[in-house]
């Protein structure tokens, strides 16, 4: 990360910026839906689908959302993104508001690839806050969903729940816990006898798995599902992780309230290193080996 | 004999005489002749080139009222002086320079027109060839009621061999082929123009059948 | 002509994508973005002919099956509010029936001039998806002319579009199939 910020947008700027998109609602030559003449300054304003924090984020398309042909010299332009980018974040949030997010804009102006958000880029994920019933009781459940290419396109597919019902089934255990529970290395000669006592204890049976056991819980999410105890009731929240920008992670929510600072914006942002990322990503795509990416 | 030698002499002298009288007398003449005549030429020359730069800024600077042609005429006269002056000879490369950019704009705003006019001209007789289905199509779309609308529906039918005549919409012609919106017929064309209340395609192509009914009606998006 | 009609149902029964073309030019997707939008549009305009309690019963069946017309099989819309964030889900033609005998004695449906037409992205199958948002502003009346409800919705709505391909009079017609897919409606606090 650079230290130095060399041409920060002013707050002049930004509310130019605002000010133009807010204009764009005026006089938009377009065959229209209705005749009737609403203020449609916030909804200009507006951050619509994720689509479009996509293509604001790297200056694809115009003031009015429409896109650029990519050999227009505005399409992907550093200085169109120097101004753009600060309006992409949650600004009633401090993470999101200072210092850190001028650091953000200012590397991902300079040179460099990587700096532009690709849909088919992997490293983004979908964080799906849902109710479902669990043995008839109401249960919070979150999925986390990733894009995968499959054949001529592209779907999301499942990648991870969480679900504190299933991480209380495999607490890490003490130490010394651990050390008790174990089947020495000649119970084989007398035929396991002795692996009874594994299953004694109901709730350290992961104790006697190798150290390379890792609890699968999108398995176990899907063995309630099919055994007919879990039943899916509705989504409640979304919102995305995004780890394609090289050094930084952040998040993308949206916020529906009144304003020009609304829909899908950055609600979250965190300086981290590419090294630091994949310990996090795991949660996101447990089978990632930490020597990818 | 010696008569002869005394005319023949006489004759020679008086002959030398008169080419040292004309040389003498003719070459103080012509001296004054000719310095006026140089300086008359490097008056000439200076107002030349005076009015050269003059001319050439002009052009330069867009000063002038002269059309294209005029211009490239006075810069070809400009040339044919043969000025030698540095300075006249660097704005004649300019100006070159300029006028060849403005001849390659001109030509190029000449064909753009000439083809305008053509596509203007073939699309005022599609139109005129159209016209009257057009106007159908158009009058269905700006019906003020249903009831209306209906009416003039079953009109425009009439044209037709039949409610399920195809309809197709060319969207693109991008990549020079056509690209179509889905297929549809005629009646459900007519009540999407009445519901719709926009017409906003142009007729490409009509098909007819032996009674001069359509049978196919091909538009094209505006 | 009957010929002709069976031909056409049979070649759309018929008509399978085209696969050749992995990459379109940006000038072919501002066109099928146009026509995307072109369909978005028409279901408003039906939208606000079946909302309207002018519009002759007979007329509005009529547009209903149009409307209809646009959307895949099974298509739904989800519809929550600021007061209720739970998703209603209903089929396309109930949406509409509904919409047709709301209890009020006037509606007023508004359509903001913006849209935003998203990017297109292939699914599996080859099919282009793409969401399209658009805004409303809906008001009901009572006998009085006075306004006893009203709300701004965002709708989201899915488009497929697929490459086919079909004979029309003895040639062949490529053409890309726009049908409209779940709508998502929500209410916005602008």
């Amino acid at each position: 990360m650079k230290n130095k910020i060399a041409h920060a947008p002013t707050i002049t700027t930004i509310l130019l910026l605002v000010a133009m998109l807010c204009l764009a609602a005026r006089g938009y030559p377009q065959r229209s839906l209705g005749a009737f003449e609403l203020d449609e300054t916030e909804l200009y304003a507006m951050t619509k689908q994720v689509s479009q924090f996509f293509s604001r984020f790297n200056n694809e398309e115009d003031q009015f959302g429409k896109k650029y042909h990519p050999q227009n010299p505005e399409f992907r332009n550093p200085e169109k993104r120097r101004i753009i980018l600060p309006l992409l974040f949650d600004n009633e949030n401090k993470r999101t508001s200072g210092t850190l997010k001028d650091f953000f804009v200012e590397d991902l102006v300079g040179k460099g690839k990587g700096n532009y958000l690709e849909f088919l880029g992997g490293r983004w994920y979908s964080e799906v806050a849902a109710t479902f019933l669990h043995q008839g009781r109401e249960v919070n459940i979150i999925l986390f969903l990733m894009i995968e290419k499959e054949n001529l396109g592209s779907k999301w597919v499942l990648t991870n729940v969480y679900y504190p019902e299933f991480n209380k089934l495999f607490p890490k255990g003490e130490l010394a816990e651990r050390e008790k529970h174990f089947l020495h290395p000649m119970s084989h000669e007398l035929d396991f006898m002795n692996i009874y006592k594994a299953f004694n204890h109901a709730q350290v049976i992961d104790f006697y798995a190798s150290k390379e056991f890792q609890p699968d819980y999108l398995t176990l999410f899907f063995a309630e599902i099919k055994a007919g105890r879990m039943k899916f009731k509705s989504v409640d929240h979304l919102k995305f992780h995004i780890f394609q920008i090289r050094d930084w992670y952040f998040e993308v929510s949206y916020l529906n309230r009144k304003g020009t600072n609304t829909g899908w914006l950055i609600t979250n942002l965190v300086y981290m290193t590419d090294k630091e990322k994949p310990a996090f990503i795991k949660l996101y795509e447990p089978w990632l080996r930490l020597d990818q990416h | 004999m010696d008569k002869h030698l005394v005319t023949r002499t006489f004759r020679s002298m008086f002959l030398i005489l008169l080419v040292a009288a004309l040389t003498l007398g003719g070459s103080t003449g012509c001296k004054s002749k000719k310095k006026l005549a140089r300086e008359k030429a490097a008056a000439e020359y200076a107002a030349r080139v005076d009015q050269a730069k003059k001319d050439l800024n002009a052009i330069l600077n867009d000063e002038t009222t002269w059309t294209l042609k005029e211009k490239e005429q006075r810069v070809k006269t400009i040339k044919n002086w043969n000025l030698d002056d540095s300075e006249v000879l660097e704005l004649i490369d300019r100006v070159e320079d300029k006028l060849a950019r403005e001849r390659a704009e001109a030509e190029r705003k000449a064909e753009e027109e000439r083809l305008r006019a053509e596509e203007e001209a073939r699309l005022k007789a599609e139109t005129s060839k159209y016209g009257n289905l057009e106007g159908m199509l158009r009058s269905v779309a700006s019906s003020p009621d249903f009831a209306t609308a209906n009416d003039r529906i079953s009109q425009t039918l009439q044209l037709f061999a039949t409610p399920d005549v195809p309809v197709l919409i060319i969207i693109s012609q991008a990549g020079g082929f056509n690209d179509y919106d889905r297929p549809t017929t005629i009646r459900k064309y007519l009540d999407y123009l009445k519901d719709q209340k926009n017409f906003n395609n142009r007729i490409e192509q009509v098909k007819y059948d032996s009674n001069g009914k359509i049978t196919e009606l091909e538009l094209i998006k505006r | 002509m009957k010929h002709i009609i069976i031909i056409i149902i049979a070649a759309l029964a018929l008509t399978t994508s085209v696969k050749a073309q992995d990459e379109l030019s940006p000038e072919r997707k501002q066109a099928i973005d146009s026509l995307a939008l072109e369909k978005v549009r028409d279901l408003s305009k039906y939208v606000s002919i079946i909302g309207n309690k002018n519009t002759p019963w007979s007329e509005a069946n009529r547009v209903i099956d149009r409307a209809e017309e646009l959307f895949m099989a099974g298509a739904e819309i989800g519809v929550s509010s600021l007061a209720r964030t739970d998703i209603f889900y209903y089929k396309v033609r109930t949406y509409f029936e509904r919409l047709m005998r709301l209890n009020y004695d006037r509606v007023e449906i508004e359509w903001y001039k913006i849209e935003y037409v998203s990017d297109l992205q292939r699914q599996p199958d080859g099919t282009y998806v793409g969401v399209i948002t658009i805004f409303q502003r809906f008001s009901g009346y009572d006998q009085e002319g006075g306004l006893v409800y009203q709300d701004t919705t965002k709708k989201d709505i899915t488009v497929y579009v697929k490459r086919k391909e079909t004979q029309i009079g003895g040639r062949m017609i490529g053409f890309w199939d726009v049908l409209l897919g779940d709508i998502r409606v929500k209410e916005t606090s602008s």
